[in-house]
């Protein structure tokens, strides 16, 4: 097998990716992809990050050997990445740093970015607060609405809250009202995209800084197991936490390699988030993937009961790994997710995120009672305190705000 | 022929309106006035779900649009309908790439040829068009470039190279609709795209009356105007009142029509 070498110096990952965006963001873009090409010759950067990763996230997150969920499962020996336990809870902190680093090198002084569940949210207002710089973020109101814990923490951590009204008001919608306030400060400000999504440079960018990911867990297994792993699995919505942990395995053929998408009240239904099951190619926020459409092109809603996962496009890079068969992409309903959230909770003593609890519920459903011997590693990619709220509603306990 | 290539050397007007907005019957008679004063050029604004360079007031004459589920094929088909009053005016579409995209290239190039003189393809940029382009030209249809006041002169060479119909020059970095007007800004960007191409500048983004237009006439070397988010903009101040509103619009046009 050829050496994985994407994307190309334009931003294809194959046919995939690009810059498909308006005159006004093709010379920041064209900048930002520069300014990123210089930082990542620069030791200094790796070094400043490096440390940042080790004292203020806590990396390397563990590698944890899920003994009861594998009993249960009687399949594979399973492995958690545990990335919930980094600080705030969630991969997402990873590319933020990554990303303030260069807007600092590249004398930005006002940072954006749109957040879903409020983890990318939370996390950018973490390292705005660390870095010192104005912070704004732009969240759909019916995230706001089903992610308050995490609304909370923004606005502790000094960040100004905008909400967004158009469209379904979710992450979709607050990927293109920051895309446009960016258009509109162009000067000053530096947008930090939180997934492997947007237009060249960011789907490239975003999976190399989460690829300590899976970077990691690769010397893990190998010092546990003496091994490489059979599989890996991760949760994808627009797919940064599944590249991280992907992308350094990619050259080896024999890990094989599973995506798991959120779809809703399922892949055939019109309320999915299931974007490579049920979508087509098209063009959403700068770049060529799959995305949920209908025949004129417009893009459809999506719905998932985890907010990271409710986005009707996916990272170029997922599209063009599915078309060359190296990942396989399945669906996971909100009601098998909500069953595995509980089910890892009581096993593992871990509570997971509603996202991670679609790969969860993956895992479950397809190992049982089969690849005994194998060696699965999962992406525990983000904790479930955000989703209290939302999992007691929807299993029906009482949880008084 | 395209009527692009005969624009006016000075004052052209350009009148942005979305296609189906509010529906498609009121639609009809909005294009219809707007053609009865024969602008220099109509761009008719294809809807899209997620115009993410454009500002609220376009963005929810889409939404409206969309909502009275208006297609591809029935935008299409009310430009050529429109056509039959074309007269001197030049036609340009504006649209996102993904529209024309599922669309089918071909198919949406057999539907306009003949009736539209230009396309504007907002998120299609100068590194994605090679393709695109020469489908076009040779269906007589220019594809309009824009320039951006983040566009370095190295870049707008590159950009201008062989361009046809007119140039669009965004006049604020901003979205459409939104922010003031820097005239000496404009001037000096439009003086520097003017060395390197010959069709004309026109500014648009944020123009909302008579005065904007009479200030880019006076103070810059513009060739002309595209008038867009207020001409919405007029529909949603009068409660959406069709009658009003088209009594309104060719008050409006007559004023700027200088």
């Amino acid at each position: 097998m050829k050496k994985y070498k994407q994307p190309s110096t334009v931003g294809r990952f194959g046919e995939f990716g690009g810059m498909y965006v308006s005159e006004t963001l093709m010379p920041l873009l064209l900048n930002l992809d520069k300014s990123y090409k210089k930082i990542q010759k620069d030791k200094k950067f790796k070094k400043e990050l490096n440390d940042l990763f080790k004292n203020y996230v806590g990396r390397p997150s563990s590698l944890h050997f899920a003994k009861n969920l594998s009993k249960y499962i009687n399949g594979p020996k399973i492995y958690f990445k545990r990335d919930e336990l980094n600080h705030t809870g969630a991969h997402k902190i990873n590319n933020c740093l990554g990303q303030i680093l260069l807007a600092k090198k590249m004398g930005k002084t006002r940072i954006i970015a749109e957040t879903g569940a409020g983890q990318h949210g939370v996390a950018t207002a973490t390292v705005c607060a660390l870095f010192g710089l104005p912070c704004y973020i732009y969240m759909g109101s019916k995230d706001i609405e089903r992610q308050k814990p995490n609304v909370f923490r923004m606005k502790l951590l000094g960040a100004t809250i905008i909400p967004v009204e158009s469209g379904s008001k979710s992450l979709k919608d607050a990927m293109n009202e920051a895309l446009r306030d960016w258009i509109k400060n162009v000067r000053d400000t530096f947008y930090i995209i939180g997934s492997t999504a947007g237009p060249h440079p960011y789907p490239k960018m975003v999976r190399d800084f989460q690829s300590v990911i899976g970077k990691e867990a690769r010397e893990q297994i190998l010092k546990l197991e003496k091994k490489l792993p059979d599989y890996l699995i991760a949760c994808v919505g627009g797919g940064s936490n599944a590249m991280g942990l992907f992308y350094p395995f990619l050259n080896d053929k024999k890990v094989k390699i599973i995506g798991v998408e959120a779809a809703g009240r399922g892949a055939k239904t019109q309320e999915t988030a299931a974007t490579m099951t049920s979508g087509t190619p098209g063009i959403l926020h700068g770049s060529y993937s799959y995305v949920l459409q209908d025949n004129d092109g417009q893009i459809k809603e999506a719905h998932s009961i985890s907010a990271g996962l409710d986005y009707p496009g996916v990272g170029p890079e997922h599209s063009y790994l599915k078309d060359i068969k190296r990942v396989k992409y399945f669906g996971i309903t909100d009601k098998e997710a909500l069953e595995a959230f509980q089910t890892c909770s009581k096993l593992e003593g871990i509570i997971p995120a509603l996202e991670p609890s679609h790969a969860l519920a993956y895992l479950i459903k397809a190992f049982k009672n089969k690849h005994k011997n194998k060696v699965v590693i999962l992406n525990l990619c983000g904790r479930g305190d955000k989703d209290l709220f939302t999992a007691a509603k929807a299993i029906g306990f009482d949880a008084d705000e | 022929m395209n009527n692009l290539d005969s624009l006016p050397k000075k004052k052209i007007l350009s009148l942005f309106m979305t296609c189906g907005f509010p529906s498609l019957s009121h639609s009809k008679k909005i294009f219809n006035e707007m053609l009865s004063h024969q602008p220099d050029i109509i761009e008719f604004g294809l809807p899209f779900s997620d115009p993410m360079a454009d500002g609220p007031i376009i963005q929810e004459a889409n939404k409206i649009a969309l909502g009275s589920k208006l297609s591809t094929q029935q935008s299409l088909d009310l430009i050529k309908y429109l056509s039959k009053s074309k007269n001197n005016t030049s036609f340009v579409i504006m649209c996102y790439l993904n529209t024309v995209r599922k669309f089918g290239l071909n198919k949406f190039i057999n539907n306009i040829k003949s009736i539209v003189d230009g396309i504007i393809i907002v998120d299609l940029p100068f590194e994605e068009e090679s393709a695109i382009k020469k489908s076009l030209s040779k269906n007589n249809i220019h594809l309009i470039k824009l320039i951006s006041p983040m566009t370095d002169k190295k870049r707008s060479q590159k950009l201008l190279k062989g361009s046809k119909g007119f140039i669009y020059y965004i006049s604020a970095t901003g979205i459409t609709g939104s922010n003031k007007l820097d005239y000496k800004e404009i001037n000096k960007n439009v003086k520097s795209i003017k060395k390197m191409s010959s069709v004309p500048v026109l500014v648009g983004f944020g123009i909302k009356s008579k005065k904007d237009v009479i200030d880019i006439s006076k103070k810059t070397n513009a060739d002309g105007v595209i008038i867009g988010s207020a001409l919405i903009q007029k529909y949603f101040d009068l409660k959406m009142d069709l009658n009003k509103y088209l009594k309104n619009l060719k008050k409006f046009i007559q004023e700027v029509k200088v």
